[in-house]
């Protein structure tokens, strides 16, 4: 990774579009950037982080997204220009904050927060488009589309949210977030960020706001939709929206993001230049109406590209509404047309397929025996199942949890939540996990189930969390456990670290975004002090582990919460701590396919770093993938799996 | 049709059939015993399954299994096949202290250990809280250590299951009954994970009227006493109607009624035929009227020999036992096979299937018109 710091301006630099984004916030001289992990938005903070050195900002690493806007809208409030980043689900944990800062306004620096969503949902347990956010709020919204634009887009956000007095969001998705492409950097701002003072109260002459409280809230809600008719204004001139192709288009396509370059692509390959023009919109919320106006003029047929909620579809569609009957004689494609779909990930093939269909064109993207030998070649790659990597601690605790839960007998279960066991909910994590919401949610979920007793409910209810979620959104629903004597076990998988999303530090590791020491806030302490029943694992120590859930389980009353304390294998890798253990499967002793296993290491354990030897049939060790953990040796009933120290 | 972990649930476990013997556990990664229970820690894809194939709640099949301990096709009648039958009891004060009744199966193990006629004992042996385990003992000193009878059920023949399978150690087994049935029942079929069946040099069974279930029994008796401080259980012969439990130190014995142990029985019991362990080497029980006696009846050559020994070099002492005693016997073990037979035809619903002493209704007939009880 470049360190964005250094970059030389004018020059062509090959960039990440998240590392653009953050080139974006020092170009802009912002002084505070925060955020909180969460793919495709992960890479901003650490590019930020490396940074720090060499420019004055602070960067941060927050224990959730609301504390992350908090922390950026209070350099805001003491005039400072801050930044914060976050994935789609984040912004729900932040929306609490920012519907009520949307009607203080900020304060002298500006605010712009990156929501990077996640269409087709590959890193993600939820698919969310984030915009609607910004029109439920009145907040101005652009959307990038390219890095390159990401970057200039952000500074820009800055100059707007100032001109308005209202943060400003800019929403990239997942291909202008972690595609490389070619950057130009602009130049660093020379001067140095302005004093950081929180505005004095009754100093008359400071023209600055000195008070950011949401209410009494008619005083503050009609200014709010002045401020979003400026922005309006501001966007219809904006550098960001642009027109392509013919004065008087067959079809005109509005499209917006990461997709603008699937509609331009899509017009070239069916050679529509002459009849297809595309407007491209980088500001949509508020939507540019003068604008779009203009252009609905010269045409009868419109089809909107954008990626998952028809957002600028149905902006538009209201807008033809107010402008009825200039408006009449326009027929509208899209999501709604059915032509595109309002979820997953649009490609220049999907735009293509409206487009031919709309201008009755036949497309034959490739001759029909391409077509058949790509399936045969399809067919020759392996299948990638979602597994959790070869030394996970969390396949030795959901092991655990499994044969726990069965030594126990009475039909226990477990709420789960998300990060890396999440997949707890499927084959690798032996389908333990049996809920998956938000961050927090499994153990809210079992504070509740925890109290069903009177109504009859005897099974035992276990929550699990990681160790960044328990200090994300846990912590509450520990203490509303606690409070309200309610009845379940809590694992926390300490693998000390936020694996799921690269590893970043949070407030159990011990260190800061930017490397420095940090004072660790120690799960057993925290559990402790909130009234639980604390016992602390290795879950490689697996009889240890499941003595001490079936001794959990069996208290009748309380909360109870166990620390799976193991380090992730990846963390390992990256600290270059060696492996303990290696292995090798001693074939005379497999017993493969027949009773007494049944292929209990490769069917079930299901460890990447185990596999069937084609020849022989028995298990054997993949030693490229093989992290050396031990743990396939204690669950082989033949005793085949044999480590030897190292 | 499949006959593994599934049928096993089915058929005897979820039918309340299990008997507890262990045979069906450690072997195996599915299959495991935790508190007084057999637990399936997850599915397995095995259609012919040793777990379904030994257990002795399973088809047992009278004269393969016969054939396969003897030699020879199963005679019926109360005990099955007998050669001897005669009293015993220890010669060695250490031995007799510490057995249950003459000490003779604690005898005979630590005679086969001495003379090198086997290298381990696979018995039964109770922790500090009373709770039984399988146990292998290697040296005199192991085997006193598992001397004494617990009424609990304690899935012991997981000891032996979860030996090497590649071992090549001669071993001696003890077991009730069902251990019996499973050990005759994995010589006929050898488990594929277990130590070659031909490894085990003497099967020594005990008199079984019923064991108890852990999962009740276990917390049950920790509310009456210190366990730790136990060093005896007893159930002493009628007139006494009683569990008893000694202390060390000569303290004062604790004692409780039957009737109030009787309902702890563990259910699979009530559906089990044999009272004298019908397919083992020696048969071991206590003499009753005789304290500090035990009644023992010789099944096989290889047993014979074993005693002959035994009392050649003067480890055992003998007498005979009195033909009322020997009538008492039989009536008691023809008792628990009509108790077992009218227990089964109430789980099975008909007097033609006979569950896993006779399914089609020619075998069932045929076992009770062995047994005479037809
Ligand atoms: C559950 C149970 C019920 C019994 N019911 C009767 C009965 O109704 N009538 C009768 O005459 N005798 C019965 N016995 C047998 C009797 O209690 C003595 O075990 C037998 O007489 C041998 O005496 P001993 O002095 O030779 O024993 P010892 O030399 O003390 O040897 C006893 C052996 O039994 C093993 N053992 C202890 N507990 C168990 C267990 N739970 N399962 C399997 N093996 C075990 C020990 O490991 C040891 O090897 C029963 C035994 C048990 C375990
Ligand atoms: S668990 Fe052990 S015996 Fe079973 S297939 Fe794997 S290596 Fe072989
Ligand atoms: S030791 Fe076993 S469980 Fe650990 S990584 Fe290697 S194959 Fe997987
Ligand atoms: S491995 Fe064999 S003994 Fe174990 S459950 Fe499967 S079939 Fe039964
Ligand atoms: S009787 Fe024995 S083999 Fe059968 S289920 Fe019970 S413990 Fe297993």
């Amino acid at each position: 990774m470049a360190n964005i710091a250094t970059l030389k301006p004018g020059s062509t630099c090959l960039l990440m579009g998240n590392e653009a984004v953050a080139r974006g916030v020092l170009e802009a001289g912002a002084g505070v950037a925060s955020g909180y992990p969460g793919s495709p938005s992960s890479e901003v903070i650490p590019a930020l982080a490396e940074a720090a050195s060499q420019t004055d900002i602070y960067v941060e690493w927050s224990t959730n997204e609301k504390v992350a806007v908090e922390v950026a809208a209070g350099g805001s409030f003491a005039g400072i220009r801050s930044f914060c980043v976050m994935k789609q689900n984040g912004a729900n944990v932040a929306a609490d904050f920012i519907v009520n800062l949307n009607m203080t306004g900020i304060g002298g620096g500006g605010l712009v927060i990156f929501i990077s969503d996640d269409p087709g949902g590959g890193t993600s347990n939820n698919e969310q488009d984030s915009r609607t956010i910004a029109k439920w709020i009145d907040n101005p919204l652009m959307e990038p589309s390219s890095a390159q634009e990401a970057k200039e887009m952000i500074k820009w956000a800055y100059e707007v949210s100032e001109a308005v007095n209202l943060l400003t969001f800019v929403r990239g998705v997942g291909r202008i977030s972690y595609t490389r492409s070619n950057v130009v950097p602009g130049e660093l701002p020379r001067k140095a960020q302005p004093e950081a003072v929180f505005p004095e109260i009754w100093d008359r002459n400071n023209p600055r706001k000195s008070r950011f409280t949401s209410g009494p809230f008619p005083v503050f809600h009609a200014p709010l939709h002045e401020k979003l008719e400026k922005a309006r204004e501001i966007f219809e001139t904006s550098p960001f929206n642009s027109y392509t192709g013919p004065e008087k288009p067959e079809l005109l396509i509005i499209a917006c993001g990461a997709s603008t370059s699937y509609c331009i692509e899509g017009v070239n390959e069916l050679n529509l230049e002459d009849r297809v023009s595309v407007l491209k919109l980088g500001t949509t919320w508020p939507l540019p109406e003068k604008l779009v106006a203009k252009h609905l003029k010269t045409t009868c047929k419109v089809l909107f590209v954008e990626e998952m909620d028809p957002f600028v579809e149905r902006s538009v569609m209201e807008l033809a509404a107010a402008l009825l009957p200039e408006t009449a004689h326009l027929t509208f494609f899209g999501a709604r047309s059915g032509h595109l779909t309002p979820y997953g990930e649009l490609s220049t093939d999907s735009v293509i397929g409206a487009l031919a269909d709309i201008m009755g064109i036949t497309y034959q993207p490739r001759d029909r025996a391409y077509e058949e030998m790509c399936v045969e070649a399809a067919a020759l790659v392996p299948g990638r199942p979602i597994n959790m990597c070869p030394g996970c601690p969390h396949r030795a605790t959901y092991w655990a949890v499994k044969n726990g839960l069965s030594l126990d007998g009475r039909n226990g279960f477990v709420c789960g939540d998300v990060g890396c066991y999440s997949m707890g909910f499927a084959g690798p994590g032996f389908y333990q996990a049996r809920t998956m919401h938000a961050m927090g949610s499994g153990t809210g979920l079992a504070s509740g189930l925890g109290k069903l007793g009177r109504f009859g409910l005897d099974q035992p209810v276990l929550a699990i969390c990681g160790d960044s979620t328990f200090y994300h959104a846990v912590m509450p629903a520990l203490a509303n456990g606690v409070y309200n004597n309610s009845n379940f076990t809590l694992l926390i998988a300490d693998n000390s670290a936020t694996a799921m999303t690269g590893f970043q530090p949070h407030p159990g590791t011990g260190q800061t975004a930017t490397g420095e020491p940090a004072k660790v806030v120690e799960l057993e302490a925290v559990c402790r002090a909130m009234g639980a029943t604390v016992e602390t694992c290795d879950p490689f120590d697996l009889p240890k582990t499941i003595d001490t859930l079936l001794k959990m389980m069996a208290e009748e009353s309380g909360v109870k919460v166990v620390i799976m304390r193991h380090m992730c294998q990846l963390v390992k890798g990256k600290r270059k701590i060696a492996p303990s253990w290696k292995m090798h499967v001693d074939g005379s002793k497999c017993l493969a396919d027949a009773c007494g296993c049944h292929r209990l290491c490769t069917r079930l354990f299901g460890c990447p770093g185990l596999m069937v030897d084609g020849e022989t049939g028995k298990a054997a060790i993949d030693e490229a993938l093989c992290a050396g953990c031990g743990l396939c040796a204690q669950i082989c009933p033949a005793h085949a799996i044999i480590g030897e120290e190292v | 049709m499949a006959n593994g972990i599934n049928e096993l649930f089915d058929e005897v476990i979820n039918r309340g059939l299990c008997a507890g013997c262990g045979a069906c556990i450690t072997g195996c990664p599915y299959i495991v015993a935790h508190a007084g229970r057999i637990v399936a820690l997850d599915k397995c894809t095995g259609s012919e399954g040793d777990c379904y194939k030994h257990c002795p709640r399973t088809f047992f099949d009278f004269d393969g299994v016969s054939e396969a301990v003897f030699g020879k096709a199963y005679p019926g009648g109360e005990m099955g096949q007998v050669l001897e039958i005669f009293m015993a009891r220890a010669t060695d004060p250490e031995i007799l202290k510490r057995g249950q009744d003459g000490g003779t199966v604690t005898s005979l193990l630590a005679l086969a250990l001495e003379e090198g006629l086997i290298d381990a004992a696979v018995s039964t042996r109770m922790d500090a809280e009373k709770a039984p385990h399988g146990s292998v003992a290697r040296s005199r000193r192991e085997l006193l250590e598992s001397a004494g009878a617990c009424y609990e059920v304690g899935f012991s023949l997981e000891a032996y299951r979860s030996l090497p399978a590649e071992s090549t150690e001669k071993l001696a087994i003890v077991g009730t009954g069902c251990q019996v049935e499973a050990l005759g029942k994995i010589k006929r079929e050898p488990p594929q994970n277990s130590p070659d069946p031909r490894n085990i040099r003497f099967t020594l069974g005990l008199f079984c009227g019923w064991a108890l279930a852990p999962g009740t029994f276990h917390p049950y008796l920790k509310s009456l006493c210190e366990l730790s401080q136990v060093c005896k259980f007893e159930i002493p012969p009628r007139p006494r109607y009683s569990f008893e439990f000694h202390f060390e130190n000569d303290r004062e014995a604790g004692s409780v009624s039957l009737d109030v142990i009787k309902p702890h029985i563990n259910s699979g019991c009530h559906y089990c035929w044999d009272m004298t362990a019908e397919f083992s080497d020696v048969s071991i029980g206590s003499a009753e009227t005789f304290p500090g006696w035990n009644t023992v009846l010789v099944r096989s050559p290889r047993g014979a020999e074993l005693l002959a020994l035994a009392t050649e070099k003067g480890i055992l002492e003998t007498r005979e036992l009195p033909e009322e005693k020997l009538s008492h016997l039989k009536w008691a073990a023809l008792q628990k096979k009509r108790a077992a037979v009218e227990k089964i035809t109430e789980k099975s619903g008909s007097k033609n299937d006979l569950l896993h002493i006779g399914r089609p209704p020619e075998e069932s007939a045929d076992i009770l018109s062995r047994w005479n009880i037809l």
